[in-house]
């Protein structure tokens, strides 16, 4: 009888066992949204001077891409694009909306998640520029119209060579993607912590357009393809031969 | 000795003053989440420590205390390592109603206990409380109640027990659904050191609540068939090996249970 007790005794003792746990992190990629500060004024490549006003953006999700899959996703691409209201996170992507206002920019990287992918080649990240959501980070008061667009801009714009000066608004509803591919790929095979950076250069925005000559419609078309084409996925080892005085980039003019 | 079928702590014939302590290793493994998208593994081996007393002839008190450990894999390869208390498990057990006093030979027993929330709650790297399927326990004082009948006819014999766990609200916010679990073994017994067991297991749970949002993982019904060996080595010592093996799994969301094996000792003191 007096085991028993001691037995059920040592039992109960047991409950008060501490935990013991031992963590180790995964594969895991840092992303966040690394905005161009933004100047006074912007000189286009036709000579015009835009001064901003408001320029807003919302990220909508931003998606690893694997090696495998970049057929399919490119098909993806193509095919008619689907309304979305929400994006879904998951260990590939991070489906937060997050609003930019481009005018408190000064160049510094804005944190916007951790993607934990399964081991893989990745090929690239997709990034989708769409309206905001009520859970946007980044949504205030103020910037509340960004639940209707997905970029926009207002300021003025000044032709140097005549010295007109005329209103510029453009407002994008649309949802738009863009894949960017990682040359080399990004292969994991075992734990690590990477990181990539979306940059977004709205002093290219205005490039290639003749504000004199071009109708809002024209311009706003214009716009929008010079917003997926300004996105661009940097990643650690690019940022450290981009900072490297000896370096020249070969796609510059 | 009275009756000469070996039985495993809990589905033995209570017998004044006999005390039967229990050592039961379990491993199992889990999967929950789409596989290469968000799928997490868990391998989990847990050490229960058990003591059944039956002051009387017609009542059975057990205590059981598991010690658990989990490695709990996600897909980019991060790894939860933990060892931990699980949850104290307190039973009572009453025969109401037997067809003889001596050595008889259909029991019917009513079953009621008490689950203690003596477990931790297991996070991710976020703080976010893991799946409840994760969970070394329910974290909740969690009530239970059910019935059994065993039948002995040497060399076979036969045990049915229904139970049901309602688990209460837990810490971090958890709330376990309901489970209710049926159990039915045959053993046959050529030797008197030696039996074999066959038999189904079946699960059925409503779904899981973390922080009020419902756990997709969570709910859905399975059934396992079970093959088990009982030796009495010495006369007081009993060792027994159970392998389960999912027959029918209609599980809620992305979730599959792989087998499980428990392996243990029973010593009578």
């Amino acid at each position: 009888m007096r085991s028993s007790l001691l037995s059920a005794i040592a039992l109960l003792g047991m409950t008060s066992l501490p935990q013991c746990a031992q963590v180790s992190d995964g594969i895991e990629v840092d992303v966040a949204y690394q905005p161009e500060a933004t100047p006074a004024q912007i000189r286009t490549d036709r000579g015009y001077s835009v001064r901003l006003e408001r320029a807003l953006i919302v990220i909508g999700e931003v998606e690893l891409i694997r090696c495998d899959n970049l057929v399919l996703d490119l098909w993806e691409l193509v095919a008619p694009a689907q309304a979305r209201a929400h994006s879904f996170s998951s260990p590939t992507s991070l489906g937060v909306p997050f609003v930019i206002d481009l005018m408190e920019s000064a160049g510094t990287p804005l944190f916007a998640g951790t993607l934990r992918p399964p081991p893989d080649r990745y090929c690239g990240i997709r990034v989708v520029v769409m309206p905001a959501d009520q859970d946007a980070e980044g949504l205030t008061e103020a910037n509340a119209d960004m639940m209707h667009h997905s970029v926009l801009i207002a300021g003025r714009v000044e032709d140097t060579t005549t010295g007109d000066e005329t209103p510029l608004l453009a407002r994008i509803g649309e949802v738009l993607e863009s894949e960017i591919l990682f040359d080399p790929p990004l292969v994991f095979d075992s734990p690590v912590l990477e990181s990539v950076s979306i940059q977004i250069d709205h002093t290219k925005w205005f490039d290639g357009i003749d504000f004199a000559s071009q109708d809002s419609d024209a311009v706003r078309q214009r716009i929008t393809e010079n917003v997926q084409s300004s996105l661009r996925a940097i990643l650690p080892e690019d940022e450290a031969l981009l900072s490297n005085p000896a370096y020249s980039d070969p796609f510059a003019e | 000795m009275g009756d000469p079928t070996l039985t495993v702590v809990g589905f033995e014939q209570p017998k004044g003053q006999r005390v039967r302590t229990s050592g039961t290793l379990r491993h199992r493994n889990d999967q929950i989440g789409e596989p290469q998208v968000d799928e997490l593994q868990l391998s989990e081996q847990r050490l229960e420590l058990a003591i059944a007393y039956s002051p009387t002839s017609r009542w059975t008190l057990s205590l059981m205390m598991p010690v658990v450990h989990r490695l709990v894999s996600a897909v980019n390869l991060a790894e939860t390592d933990v060892w931990a208390p699980g949850d104290l498990d307190l039973r009572a057990r009453a025969v109401v109603w037997r067809d003889r006093k001596f050595a008889p030979r259909h029991l019917v027993s009513m079953i009621g206990g008490l689950e203690f929330p003596t477990s931790t709650i297991e996070r991710d790297a976020d703080g976010v409380p893991l799946p409840l399927e994760f969970q070394a326990g329910t974290g909740s004082w969690d009530p239970i109640a059910g019935a059994s009948y065993a039948m002995f006819s040497d060399p076979w014999s036969l045990y049915v027990s229904s139970v049901a766990v309602f688990p209460t609200k837990g810490t971090a916010d958890t709330q376990a659904g309901i489970s209710f679990r049926q159990t039915a073994l045959g053993q046959f017994q050529p030797w008197h050191f030696l039996a074999f067991q066959v038999g189904a297991e079946f699960r059925i749970d409503q779904p899981g609540y973390i922080t009020g949002i419902r756990d997709p993982n969570t709910g859905g019904h399975i059934t396992y068939g079970t093959f088990g060996l009982i030796g009495l080595p010495h006369d007081k010592v009993l060792l027994h090996f159970t392998v389960a093996v999912p027959m029918i799994q209609r599980l809620d969301g992305e979730h599959e249970e792989g087998l499980a094996i428990a392996a243990g000792l029973v010593y009578e003191i």
